[in-house]
């Protein structure tokens, strides 16, 4: 999902995927970051997101992943159901 | 899953693109924080790439892949045992395959036409024929989206006069709308159409056969039955009549006789069901009960017995009443079903064997921890391999043994021409065929293979108990399956020699047949044709060589005419239901063909020319109707479907075969001869100790009483080919496959055998060298190789027994299914097959130097 959420606002390449996520996370959430690619290319099997080479901003050859149509869909999907499951925590914290 | 597919093809530059990411990915992180504190957070890399790959990969696929380039090497490592295995295979899915394109060809082709599931065949108040004038009824009544009828029967032969000779050939006489209704594709010209006239299509043989595929053939004339008939279309090479079963007619001509009958065939209109149809139909056949009253009796009518059958399956079959037939192709289905087996069985020990050669490998292997499932799947890669190669040769084997049925004539009345093609239903056949002779073959030593004690297979030890009784018990299946095999192949053969030297109650070796086939137009009273059949029997009489000469209506094993009825005799009121053979005879019938006249007399030209009262019986009928009384002098009549005219039993005949040589006590009637206005064929026969030289002058002379007649002379013996052909046909695929499967079965005895004994040989040298007797270290073996040789022989004569009783149907009555000369001999060609297989390897290990057996290893 936070590949996904990530990947929402454009095409990025594996690196910068990783690094994003690290600094929006504030650094809380410690993956691998060779973990990032197995999980990239579930995706890709499960068409929810394609590759392409271009160029990064330093003028190098990188691959970037942007989110397919059913990619979009999938997101939704998780985050409402993420949501969901954050409010029932929510609920029972609170009635507990 | 596409996309995984995609992947197959691309592997190389996907891994290429991968590090190429990877490269990217540590030099930037490089570039930010170090190298060292990049890789430390990208983590290990080599893990990082095989999960990606496999994220990718359809598991069992890859592993198949690579089993089987595994099993394939190691294939080419032992080329002799994968030739074995290959060869036992490819006999085996040949026989099968081969078997099964027959068995689909024959019962369950399709008929060159358009969409044959909606094309229906009918009876119409249980006749298969009706004449011209009610099938316009029916087909104005429109129940169908279009009806027509052919016939193919005897009456649809035709004279092609052709240079100055005359041929009969086999034309199929069809309703001008036929080609329209049934949808015949053409290969060149058009197909028959309303309106015509004269018109005729040529059959792919015929065209090739006899006019030597003349390329400007449209619009030429042929002269059919005295009558020009333009040519307007040529059939495709691959045509099938909707009949079937390999029926091939020389020509299409218009049924435009008004005594022309034909079996109707219809196009069920677009989403009617067959039920719906035949209500219709039914309702129609009232009407026509209306214009045509039915004339077998007074609640009779043409609804009665009416069908609607479709064109092609199971269902046709059995409307057909062929089912016992069907029943000898699932017979020979079984059959090679078990020669496969055989092969299957033989693979199946040769793996076995390579099994335990292989034991360290495998011990080594599940010891580092390879799961058993793993290797029992690396293993039936193994058989899968070796059952794909075997079933691709197998193939080719089935493609040249279908074109030698292809081109084989059987002697039949009717031109049959078999089509056999591989298709889909083949090759899907053949994919389940090797798929399930490698589970067969290669399941059981798999899954023993990989059972051993691997701590016991690693210390090289030789276990003498659990891998016998497994092999063993294959050795015994596979002798008792080929003792079934055989046991079946051997009746046949038998059966074939005893018809072949049956008496058939006729003197075949003296006598001589002349079918003469007059064009039905020429003849328009009966009188020309009693005058003709008058100078033809005095002509042939009078040639030299020939004892005597007569005609007849039926020609014995070689057509039939069954009558059912009642008839009434004048020694009892109580009327009698009989079943018989009828014949009409003329003077010198049974003089000519050699059958004793027991009681009475022979007819007499005076017979013919009265009522035609007169007439001869066999002993069965004479039994049957008189009892014990000599029935010359008495009368009986019919009286069934009405009260017949009294017929005088002038004469008795010996009893003789008259259609099968396999039926039993059958009744017979002889009438005497009397050309009705419908007879065309004429049967004239002729007595002469050398039968083959009369041929010629007996043709020349009917020749040229009429020279628009055809003419076809043989010696009787030659004339018997249709008769012997059950038996012929039943002996040759029968006898050959018994012989395969002896063939199969003792490649694997003698391969398990000198494989024992090979393995034995360290503890025959040891024997040897403590001083055992040659002659007791041969006998040893040689009652391992015999117990084996006991077991299967008594389990396999066990199954015969009973597995031949249901083949009593095809064999001639003399020929009992458990007749001991047939178990005597496959006691005998067994046994010596084990004593060769025995004593080849048991002589080996006898000069085997005890040093090197003890060095052994």
């Amino acid at each position: 999902m936070l590949i996904l959420r990530t990947l929402a606002r454009g095409p990025l390449h594996g690196y910068a995927i990783a690094k994003r996520i690290k600094e929006s996370s504030e650094a809380a959430l410690e993956i691998e970051e060779g973990s990032l690619y197995p999980a990239l290319n579930r995706m890709l099997v499960k068409g929810w997101l394609t590759a392409e080479w271009g160029v990064s901003d330093n003028n190098r050859k990188a691959r970037f992943y942007s989110l397919t149509p059913a990619g979009k869909k999938q997101l939704e999907q998780e985050t409402k159901d993420f949501d969901r499951l954050i409010e029932a925590i929510q609920l029972v914290m609170r009635t507990a | 899953m596409w996309r995984k597919f995609s992947y197959l093809f691309r592997r190389k530059r996907f891994n290429s693109d991968l590090d190429d990411e990877i490269r990217f990915h540590l030099e930037m992180a490089a570039q930010e924080r170090g190298e060292a504190a990049a890789r430390r957070e990208f983590g290990p890399v080599v893990r990082m790439r095989e999960d990606t790959r496999s994220a990718w990969q359809v598991r069992w696929l890859v592993d198949l892949g690579s089993d089987l380039r595994y099993a394939l090497r190691a294939l080419r490592r032992n080329p002799g045992f994968g030739a074995v295995a290959i060869l036992s295979l490819a006999l085996g899915i040949g026989a099968n395959t081969t078997i099964f394109s027959l068995t689909m060809e024959f019962l369950f082709s399709q008929p060159s036409c358009r969409n044959p599931e909606t094309l229906v065949e009918m009876q119409i108040g249980g006749n298969s024929d009706i004449d011209m004038a009610k099938y316009r009824f029916l087909r104005d009544a429109h129940v169908f989206n279009g009806l027509a009828g052919s016939n193919e029967e005897h009456k649809a032969e035709a004279n092609w006069r052709f240079g100055n000779d005359t041929y009969r050939l086999q034309t199929m006489r069809v309703t001008e709308n036929f080609f329209q209704v049934v949808g015949v594709p053409m290969a060149m010209g058009r197909a028959m159409e309303p309106r015509d006239g004269d018109v005729v299509v040529l059959s792919d043989r015929f065209w090739k056969a006899r006019l030597a595929a003349d390329p400007r053939v449209l619009g030429k004339t042929l002269i059919i039955d005295g009558r020009p008939f333009t040519v307007v279309g040529v059939l495709p090479h691959n045509h099938r009549t909707v009949l079937g079963f390999g029926f091939s007619p020389d020509l299409y001509i218009p049924a435009s006789r008004e005594s022309d009958i034909v079996a109707l065939i219809a196009r069920l209109p677009e989403g009617m069901s067959r039920q719906a149809a035949y209500a219709r139909l039914v309702a129609a056949c009232r009407q026509l009960d209306k214009v045509y009253p039915p004339d077998w009796g007074p609640n009779a009518s043409w609804a009665n017995g009416t069908e609607v059958v479709p064109v092609v399956g199971m269902e046709r079959l059995r409307s057909l009443n062929i089912l016992p037939f069907a029943a000898f192709f699932g017979m020979l289905m079984v059959v090679v079903g078990l020669i496969l087996l055989i092969a299957c069985a033989n693979v199946s020990s040769l793996l076995l064997a390579r099994a335990s050669s292989r034991r360290q490998e495998l011990a080594i292997r599940l010891a580092i921890g390879a799961g058993r499932g793993r290797i029992v799947r690396q293993l039936l890669a193994e058989s899968l391999l070796l059952a794909l190669v075997g079933t691709g040769a197998g193939l080719l084997l089935n493609v040249w043994l279908s074109g030698v049925m292809n081109r084989v004539q059987l002697p039949l009345p009717l031109p049959m021409q078999l089509l056999i093609q591989p298709d889909w239903r083949l090759l899907l056949y053949s994919m389940a065929v090797a798929v399930g002779s490698a589970l067969v073959a290669g399941l059981m030593p798999a899954l023993k293979a990989t059972r051993e004690d691997v701590s016991a297979a690693l210390k090289l030890t030789e276990r003498q108990v659990g891998q016998w009784t497994l092999r063993n018990s294959l050795v015994v299946g596979q002798l008792a399956v080929s003792v079934v095999l055989l046991t079946t192949g051997f009746l046949f053969v038998r059966n074939m020699t005893k018809s072949m030297n049956m008496n058939p109650g006729f003197d075949a070796e003296h006598a001589a047949w002349a079918y003469m086939r007059l064009v039905p137009e020429k003849y328009t009273t009966v009188e020309q044709k009693q005058s003709l059949v008058r100078n033809a029997l005095g002509e042939l009489g009078a040639l030299p060589g020939v004892e005597s000469a007569s005609i007849a209506c039926i020609v014995p094993l070689n057509d039939n005419w069954v009558t059912m009825t009642d008839v009434r005799t004048d020694v009892s009121e109580q009327p009698v239901r009989v079943r018989f053979h009828g014949n009409c005879a003329g003077p010198d019938y049974f003089r000519t063909m050699g059958i004793p006249i027991l009681q009475g007399r022979e007819f007499l030209p005076s017979d013919g020319k009265g009522g035609g009262d007169a007439v001869i019986i066999n002993e069965n009928m004479a039994r049957e109707l008189f009892g014990a009384k000599n029935p010359v002098g008495h009368t009986f009549r019919y009286t069934r479907p009405t009260l017949g005219a009294p017929l005088t039993v002038v004469g008795v005949a010996k009893n003789s075969k008259y259609f099968t040589l396999g039926e039993e006590n059958p009744l017979a009637l002889y009438n005497s001869f009397n050309p009705d206005p419908w007879m065309t064929n004429l049967h004239f026969l002729v007595r002469a100790s050398r039968p083959r030289d009369v041929v010629k002058e007996t043709a020349q002379t009917l020749g040229r009483l009429d020279t628009s007649a055809s003419i076809e002379v043989k010696p009787m013996r030659d004339a018997m080919g249709f008769a012997f052909l059950p038996s012929r046909v039943g002996a040759a695929l029968l006898g050959s496959m018994g012989m395969l499967g002896l063939a199969l079965a003792s490649i694997g005895l003698y391969g398990v055998l000198a494989y024992s004994v090979a393995r034995r040989t360290r503890e025959i040298g040891l024997r040897v060298a403590l001083g055992a007797d040659r002659a007791a270290v041969l006998r040893m073996v040689a009652r391992e190789s015999f117990g084996l040789l006991g077991t299967g022989l008594a389990i396999g004569l066990g199954i015969s027994v009973f597995a031949t009783k249901p083949l009593a149907m095809f064999l001639v009555p003399e020929l009992s299914p458990s007749d001991p000369a047939t178990f005597l001999t496959v006691v005998a060609v067994l046994g010596a097959v084990a004593f060769a297989a025995t004593l080849g390897p048991a002589l080996r290990a006898l000069r085997v130097d005890p040093m090197t057996a003890l060095r052994y290893e």
